[in-house]
């Protein structure tokens, strides 16, 4: 189980250093990678999928980067576009809703893990911001505040169509937010365990791992997860053809850039927790940390640490990026859903299904016992 | 204390995503239920019809190409049927030009059905769906486009005949695209057809009972959607359309599913029509004999005083038409096309009145996405496959 | 004839099959990705070997590749200059008439040896619909519509409205329409 003495040591000033170093890492992943490289992907990856070729016109002396540039061009064509706001809307509110839309978003990251924790020259690193024992629910608690961006948003501009939005987001919300949780109770009865770093750490096994374990809840989560997250099966919020664009009908410029930036990192944030719980985290399918500290023998004790905190880095970063892609993908085959029905599948169909998931779980717990 | 509260007004369209610029509905709502909607089209009226008396009668197939422009060349064969009727010499067109007709009306189904299926898909949010079938109907493009010229803007047709005849090689090319087209189907099929997302949007939604669809009007697709057993290529046959083997689609309940299946179905059975008559295409040639209502050949334009004669007076005066009116009803991709011709004995046509199918089906509008939520005015909308360009003429 | 109504194949109420979700999507989900790997590789292979031919996609690069334009293509209308560098031209004026949105004024002169000539001939191209039936009503072969159709739009209509001189392209550069409109309409009933 967990090692309680990777907690804060009475010496704070290398416990800060390295508290600041991890959250600079994940801010520049996030907002350096994965909010503009996403926009490419998911425009490359929808264009393979259908037989195109893809944006690929912008250049920089001619050099395209196959349509990377498009990014740059993205973001310099929002930043100096006029920033528009209806007349009769709330200004306040009109400005404070991206905000609130985005922060979220970026702030769930803190309580994921992606590494395990590492003894180097003494001091012992432990790769997650912050390591809450409610760790799990904190990513909850700050996903709903999400909510308020999307419905206030909607509320705010004073616009029909923006309006139905932010209705659709609150519903929408408030039915997957309760399953959500409810799919999850399964995963801590497992692992006996709300704290990431300890679901990690469990997973080490690979016959342990969150999918092998709770195949059901798996299913469910991802639905959840997906409905969360407002792309296309559930996009019945910004739904293009029903109701314009949904709650973000009345913003522009870089205020819609910061509605589209959340989009993109509450999927890697999803796709993280995805990993964490039911892809073993940082882990390495089969080798186990020991294993890896051994293979990295010849470095020496400390740097052999070293060497297996980047592996396992880079293992966590790219099942990440597996999942991203797993997520376009549903996103571009399928067609969406009414409003109703989502309502539907949320209380009538996954909520009882996550209760029956618990139910088993706990019969095989104590069966097992 | 009851809560005071009153239905919110919406106006979706001209310009909005769905409605694409040409039509607009006032939507009374209740949350997301919709109590009325009030359907005003309009928005793409060019006064096709009075256009048509200005010109002569061959300079009006160039304008029928705007009517339906995903199946120009049905427009084209209406017209040049109701002309030929006029004229009386419906049973002189040669054999080959009936023939061919027939291949670039099914064609042109085929197109439209692919649009149509595609866009609603978009619509419906599966993006890959209408991505696949849009390669399917650039394939069927490129065989329109090299037997007339142009993709949308076939203008092939000719009182008489046909402008030009097949190019060499013809059958070849559409028995390459065919296999294709045909794996196009089956993946949007796969994509969509059993997939629960998809039949939760479209089946049960949008629906109209088999009285109602006759009292307004409906044909087509959405009519035979409803289990009425109604097309105009078997019930009246033109063309060569009796002397082929094809069956017709029909539906159980007329929803959007039930319309959705009817044209999945009919685009194979278009391609079973094309694989026929490609096979026994007769010979010959593909235009009437009759220089007065085909201009002669350019040989003997340039060999024969007469033919010089009629050339230049077919051109300047148009086609003499004898006095008397007609209307020739066909199967368009959508429903039946027909034009009422007038003529008052001359070159010109007195009066030019297009029966265009989607206006039946858009006045059925209001009725069919009563009570039901604002996300089904989207598949309904696109099942009908309001034109703009055929509605507001 | 064979062949009749027939009901499509549906079910009033849904099949287990189709009431449970997953299956469908899974299938779904396999099948754009078993389109995004083969495209992926394809265009990796054309984008390495630069051979665009190899490329599965088949959507072209547009300005840099062009798609093949079949025959019959009906493209910006032009007048032929003869072999002698004279227009073909003899003014009859069919093609004025016959022009649906009247885009063709053409004023007739004579020359010395007594030929007719366009002293001016103007297609106004941007009321031009491209119909071809000037082509059809000419009886010198004498208009065409070549295959040109890039870089015909402007950002000024006046500049669209073209003159004889813009009109007139030597009967060589047009030898494959001259030949295919030759086919087409000389074969008696044929055309």
């Amino acid at each position: 189980m967990f090692d309680y003495t990777y907690l804060p040591e009475p010496n704070m000033v290398p416990y800060l250093v390295e508290t600041m170093a991890k959250i600079i890492f994940i801010f520049s992943m996030n907002m350096g990678v994965f909010a503009p490289l996403l926009g490419w992907v998911e425009r490359k990856q929808s264009a393979l999928m259908q037989d195109r070729i893809g944006a690929n016109r912008a250049d920089i002396f001619g050099f395209t980067l196959f349509g990377l540039v498009h990014v740059m061009t993205d973001a310099l064509k929002l930043l100096t576009k006029e920033d528009f706001i209806p007349r009769g809307a709330d200004r306040t509110l009109h400005y404070l809703a991206p905000f609130i839309a985005v922060a979220p978003a970026l702030v769930a990251f803190a309580v994921i893990p992606f590494g395990g924790q590492y003894n180097l020259w003494g001091h012992k690193a432990n790769m997650v911001i912050a390591d809450l024992d409610v760790g799990i629910l904190f990513v909850f608690a700050v996903a709903s505040i999400s909510t308020y961006g999307s419905v206030i948003a909607g509320w705010a501009s004073n616009n029909n169509w923006s309006l139905l939005g932010g209705i659709r987001v609150g519903a929408q919300m408030l039915s997957y937010e309760v399953a959500m949780g409810l799919t999850l109770v399964g995963i801590f009865m497992v692992y006996g365990s709300l704290r990431l770093t300890d679901i990690g750490v469990a997973q080490e096994n690979f016959f342990h791992w969150g999918i092998f374990l709770q195949p059901l809840g798996f299913f469910l989560f991802i639905t959840c997860a997906l409905a969360e997250n407002k792309r296309t099966p559930f996009d019945i919020p910004e739904a293009e053809s029903e109701i314009v664009a949904g709650y973000f009908t009345e913003y522009s410029g870089l205020k819609f850039a910061m509605f589209w930036m959340a989009e993109f990192l509450e999927m890697v944030t999803i796709s993280a927790v995805l990993v964490a719980l039911f892809f073993g985290g940082w882990q390495v399918p089969f080798v186990s940390h020991a294993m890896l500290a051994d293979l990295f023998g010849f470095l020496g004790r400390d740097w052999a640490q070293v060497a297996t905190m980047l592996v396992h880095v880079m293992v966590f970063w790219g099942k990440v990026l597996f999942w991203i892609f797993i997520l376009m993908l549903i996103r571009w085959s399928l067609p969406r859903f009414r409003y109703d029905q989502v309502m539907n599948l949320g209380w009538k169909i996954i909520l009882p299904l996550a209760l029956v998931n618990i139910f088993i779980t706990a019969l095989v717990m104590l069966w097992v016992k | 204390m009851d809560l005071h509260t009153e239905p919110l007004v919406l106006n979706m369209g001209p310009s909005h995503p769905a409605t694409h610029g040409t039509v607009r509905f006032l939507l009374k709502m209740d949350g997301e239920k919709v109590l009325h909607c009030e359907t005003e089209i309009g928005y793409l009226h060019r006064g096709f019809e009075k256009q048509c008396e200005a010109g002569t009668w061959t300079q009006v197939f160039p304008y029928t190409d705007r009517l339906n422009y995903n199946s120009a060349i049905q427009n084209n064969v209406a017209y040049a049927l109701a002309v030929e009727k006029l004229l009386g010499i419906t049973g002189q067109i040669p054999e080959r030009s009936t023939a061919i007709r027939t291949i670039m009306c099914e064609l042109s189904r085929m197109a439209d059905h692919y649009t149509n299926l595609g866009a609603s898909m978009l619509e419906l949010g599966a993006l890959t769906a209408f991505l696949y079938f849009v390669e399917a109907r650039e394939l069927t493009w490129d065989i329109i486009e090299s037997v007339c010229g142009a993709r949308l803007t076939s203008n092939y047709v000719r009182v008489g005949g046909l402008s030009t005849d097949l190019p060499e090689g013809f059958a070849a090319h559409v028995k390459e695209v065919f296999p294709v087209n045909r794996v196009f189907w089956s993946e949007f099929d796969k994509l969509l057809t059993k997939n629960r997302i998809f039949l939760d949007r479209m089946r049960d939604t949008g629906g109209i009972s088999e009285e109602n669809a006759i009292a307004y009007g409906f044909t087509g697709p959405c009519l035979r959607a409803c289990g009425v057993e109604y097309d105009v290529r078997k019930a009246n046959p033109y063309l060569l359309y009796d002397q082929v083997d094809f069956d017709i689609p029909v539906g159980f309940t007329g929803d959007n599913f039930d319309r959705y299946l009817v044209r999945m179905e009919e685009i194979n059975q278009s391609m079973r029509i094309i694989e026929q008559l490609i096979d026994k295409m007769p010979g010959g040639p593909v235009n009437i004999d009759n220089p007065a209502v085909r201009n002669p050949s350019k040989e003997a334009v340039k060999g024969r005083m007469e033919s010089m004669i009629f050339h230049f007076k077919n051109t300047i005066e148009g086609i003499q038409v004898p006095a008397g009116e007609a209307y020739v009803p066909t199967e368009g991709s959508n429903g039946e096309v027909g034009f009422y011709l007038v003529s008052s004995g001359g070159g010109k046509p007195l009066k030019c009145r297009v029966r265009p199918p989607c206006f039946a089906l858009t006045q059925a509008m209001g009725e069919m996405v009563q009570g039901a939520f604002l996300s089904d005015i989207i598949p309904t909308f696109d099942m009908i496959n309001l034109i703009g360009g055929e509605c507001d003429r | 004839m064979a062949g009749n109504y027939k009901k499509v194949n549906r079910t009033l109420k849904m099949t287990l099959w189709e009431r449970v979700y997953v299956f469908e999507i899974i299938r779904g989900v396999l099948l754009t990705a078993s389109h995004f790997f083969p495209n992926l590789w394809g265009a990796a292979r054309s984008y390495l070997s630069g051979d665009p031919s190899i490329r599965k996609i088949k959507t072209i690069y547009y300005p840099e590749e062009v798609p093949p334009i079949p025959e019959a293509y009906r493209g910006r209308p032009v007048l032929v200059r003869g072999a002698d560098g004279k227009e073909k031209c003899v003014a009859c004026g069919l093609c004025e008439v016959a022009c649906p949105p009247k885009c063709i004024s053409i004023v007739g002169a004579m020359r010395e040896d007594g030929t007719r000539y366009p002293e001016t001939y103007t297609l106004n191209g941007a009321v031009c619909i491209f119909c071809g039936l000037c082509e059809e009503a000419c009886p010198e072969e004498a208009i065409v519509m070549s295959y040109d159709y890039q870089n015909l739009c402007e950002y000024d209509r006046s500049l669209m409205v073209y003159d004889k001189e813009a009109l007139l392209i030597p009967e060589e550069k047009l030898s494959k329409r001259l030949e295919y409109i030759r086919r087409r309409m000389y074969n008696k009933c044929n055309y």
